[in-house]
């Protein structure tokens, strides 16, 4: 669990990396309430164009959040989340969190993540948060 | 048309096959010398060359190849199998007038090993040419095979005159019974029956596999001099007695399908009119006729358009044998395009030559005057070639 | 529908403001929570132990599909930019605010609004627009507990190019009238300006008057078969055998060739009437066609 003083600017996370079988896709997109074939319907992925079925964008936005509350501890409160979306990240490939500190102003923190596919970058953004004081 | 004075003094041809293993020019030179040696000519005395646009082999090239030195006369004809007897006429125009002492004529290809004019050229139509415009108001609609563009005359001729695939069947019949028996024939030892052109597949309906032309390799070259030099070579002259080209009002190539009618062929009855006119001949004084049979139907056309027959009544003529060896008017006793070989019709030529010699191998008797027809559908050309009188 | 007829109806989707939205079918629940932790690998007790959501389950609470007929500002500008080609989606932003964390138990009720349309833009995926809208998620009385602004990238997809066709017509200033006219559904028949003759195929003076004015009447597009084959063989380039062609003989006096199609080969006749029909061959050619008409 991190604290606010135990975070400064250029801090790096440590590097989170998913293999992104298609359990992970089909599954993340079932709990998200996400039921497009695109996400777990091989057939219908390659009938549309794509390679093979690839992640929702709600799993991207769970799986940034939990990229950061893994490094932060659950006394984090996540404020915000911006992505820029970028890439499909396909069943098969490997999501690789990387992440660093970019900012602390007005009691916020602010993570610059990236998460990247062997295709290039699938998710890049910032994650605004704020930390406790101190331990509880 | 003033008389001309001209004869066909030597014919000669390469074998006839589905592949020669040799140039096209090659076929050209071996024809060309051929021919003169029949005629009893060395290359040196030819001062000119008469070929089809389409020969592939120029003239200055087969002078090269067989040692022809000075030429004072060549030319070209146009449009396919129509130039067949109209390089006799352009080369009898010439030996004529004096422009060359002696022309030969040829055509050489290898139309069945090399390019085949039965296989569809998706370009026809893509020339910026007024042949390519007429073309592209037919070949884009799959309308590009030469079968394809006889059959659309066909099928009008048959509902015209209530004629049917039998009475195109028996033209093809009868020009396998002649090749039958010519040695020289593709189709030598090999004759059909009515009920194997029933049953050949559809090409274009309503044609028949049976209703066209072989493709062949192998050329023809034909020796024209003046009839009084003729006489003193080595061989029976064939005299040209008329030759005449024809074209039509409204001609396409092809595919005139814009006339008034689509069951005659107007450039044939312009031949026609020429021939019997120039020579003073009817069709009673012909004894044997070659026909240009790339394609049946347009035989039956051509018995109509020539006056053998009245127009309709081919398809009864044939069927009463009329056009077969010991009919009223024995056609291609060589076996014609169908049964001997696809010489674009110059090996009809050398046909009627050998029937005016009396060597053919089905020979017709007391042949007198041969009358030679070039290729349909087309602009064409005509010729009546006569014996020596003694 | 134009570019500028887009962007008019994103400004009036726009004007619309929020719209409220159905509730969620379940208040914020345990199992759900569950699962989604369980997919996602997140190990974070503070969820489970005190009753709250994950912040980004955020639209998780209503995701439902649209009903039939849905009308929402949404729905009704991607219906409009599929109609004008626009069939790509990529979405290329989503950026969530969380005003607090969500309790179990409690419902949350989405509100949208179409916030704007951009574009046209040339993008590596083609052209398209970027449509934002921003949905605001209530839970009790109104209050906003979350916020997300979505962008979508709606894209022309490059044109998949039909195989060439390969039996091309030569076109030139003497012919072209012909084809233009076979693109706009018009059968052209050359007439001359002078003498009124008609004629097809068409050339550059009148044979009869010698006039090089050229005009041209639009057929009625009726016919009859004149004469026709059935292609079977060889095979022909772009083209399954087997196939007919005719003649068709035009009421207006001309013949003209063409392919008699939607029928069986075996019949058509001579003297079967027919009415024309244009058919794409490629992405440029079109070609007048005949198909069997009323007698």
């Amino acid at each position: 669990m991190l604290t606010r003083d135990q975070v400064e600017v250029g801090a790096a996370l440590p590097e989170l990396s998913l293999d992104l079988t298609p359990t992970v896709v089909v599954s993340t997109a079932l709990a998200t309430m996400d039921f497009t074939p695109v996400h777990h319907d091989v057939q219908v992925a390659r009938g549309q164009g794509a390679k093979d079925i690839f992640l929702n964008i709600l799993t991207t936005m769970g799986l940034v959040e939990r990229y950061v509350t893994d490094w932060a501890g659950p006394e984090a409160v996540i404020r915000r989340i911006d992505v820029k979306l970028g890439v499909p990240a396909y069943a098969g490939d490997r999501l690789s969190f990387r992440g660093g500190v970019t900012a602390l102003a007005d009691g916020e923190v602010t993570v610059g993540v990236t998460g990247r596919v062997s295709l290039g970058d699938h998710a890049t953004g910032t994650v605004t948060l704020l930390l406790p004081e101190v331990r509880p | 048309m003033t008389r001309l004075d001209a004869a066909i003094a030597g014919i000669g041809a390469t074998e006839f096959s589905k592949d020669s293993g040799r140039s096209e020019l090659r076929l050209a030179a071996e024809a060309v010398l051929a021919a003169l040696d029949d005629a009893g000519l060395s290359p040196a005395e030819v001062d000119g060359l008469v070929t089809f646009t389409q020969d592939a082999n120029q003239e200055i090239a087969v002078a090269r190849e067989v040692g022809i030195g000075d030429l004072s006369f060549f030319s070209r004809v146009d449009y396919g199998g129509g130039a067949a007897c109209a390089t006799v006429a352009h080369a009898a125009m010439a030996v004529t007038t004096g422009a060359a002492r002696a022309v030969v004529c040829y055509r050489a290809f290898n139309e069945r090993s090399g390019r085949r004019f039965g296989r569809p050229d998706a370009g026809l139509a893509g020339q910026q040419s007024s042949q390519g415009m007429e073309m592209s108001w037919h070949v884009p609609y799959g309308l590009v095979t030469p079968a394809a563009w006889v059959a659309m005359f066909a099928r009008r001729y048959l509902h015209a005159y209530g004629a049917t695939s039998e009475d195109l069947g028996r033209v093809a019949v009868a020009m396998r019974r002649h090749a039958a028996t010519n040695p020289a024939a593709w189709f030598h030892g090999r004759p059909i029956t009515l009920a194997d052109h029933q049953a050949s597949r559809w090409i274009a309906e309503p044609l028949r596999l049976l209703d066209c032309c072989q493709e062949s390799d192998g050329a023809v070259a034909l020796v024209v001099t003046t009839a009084g030099r003729a006489r003193d070579l080595r061989r029976t002259p064939a005299v040209v007695t008329a030759a005449a080209q024809g074209s039509g009002a409204g001609q396409m190539m092809m595919t005139s399908y814009y006339r008034d009618d689509m069951t005659g062929l107007p450039e044939m009855s312009v031949v026609g009119r020429q021939l019997w006119e120039t020579s003073g001949l009817t069709p009673a004084d012909i004894q044997t006729a070659i026909l240009y049979d790339h394609f049946t139907p347009f035989v039956l056309t051509q018995l109509e358009e020539l006056g053998f027959c009245g127009r309709g009544e081919a398809a009864a003529y044939v069927r009463d044998g009329g056009i077969e060896l010991g009919g009223r008017l024995p056609v291609n006793p060589h076996g014609g395009q169908l049964g001997e070989a696809y010489i674009h019709g110059m090996n009809g030529i050398a046909e009627a030559v050998r029937q005016l010699r009396g060597t053919a191998a089905n020979q017709v008797d007391g042949v007198r005057n041969v009358l030679v027809t070039a290729g349909t559908g087309v602009p064409t050309s005509g010729l009546i070639l006569s014996g020596v009188s003694d | 529908m134009t570019g500028e007829e887009l962007l008019d109806l994103a400004a009036k989707q726009a004007a619309l403001g929020e719209l409220a939205g159905a509730p969620a079918d379940d208040p914020v629940n345990v199992p759900m929570i569950r699962h989604w932790l369980a997919a996602m690998g997140d190990r974070n007790p503070v969820y489970l132990d005190r009753g709250l959501a994950p912040p980004a389950m955020a639209q998780v609470w209503t995701m439902t599909a649209p009903a039939p007929g849905d009308r929402s500002p949404v729905s009704v500008m991607m219906g409009a930019l599929d109609e004008a080609g626009y069939t790509g989606v990529v979405a290329t932003n989503c950026e969530q605010t969380y005003h607090r964390y969500v309790r179990v138990g409690e419902l949350l009720t989405p509100a949208t609004r179409f916030t704007g349309l951009a574009g046209p833009k040339r993008t590596a995926l083609g052209e398209g627009f970027f449509a934002t809208w921003v949905v605001t998620w209530y839970a009790g009385e109104g209050e906003p507990v979350a916020e997300m602004l979505f962008r979508v990238l709606k894209f022309r997809p490059p044109e998949k190019r039909a195989e060439p066709y390969p039996l091309r017509p030569s076109v030139n200033r003497d012919t072209a009238f012909f084809w233009d006219g076979v693109r706009r559904g018009e059968l052209r028949v050359q007439s001359c300006a002078d003498c009124g003759e008609l004629r097809h195929p068409p050339g550059p003076m009148c044979p009869r008057c010698h006039s090089a004015n050229r005009a041209h009447v639009v057929a009625r597009g009726e016919g009859v078969v004149y004469s026709y084959v059935v292609h079977h063989h060889p095979p022909v380039p772009g083209r399954e055998t087997p196939f007919v062609v005719a003649v068709v003989e035009l009421p207006e006096g001309v013949r003209i060739v063409g392919n008699v199609v939607d029928c069986p080969p075996e019949s058509v006749a001579v003297g079967m009437p027919v009415r024309v029909a244009y058919r794409p061959m490629d992405d440029e050619l079109v070609l007048p066609v005949w198909t069997p008409g009323e007698p």
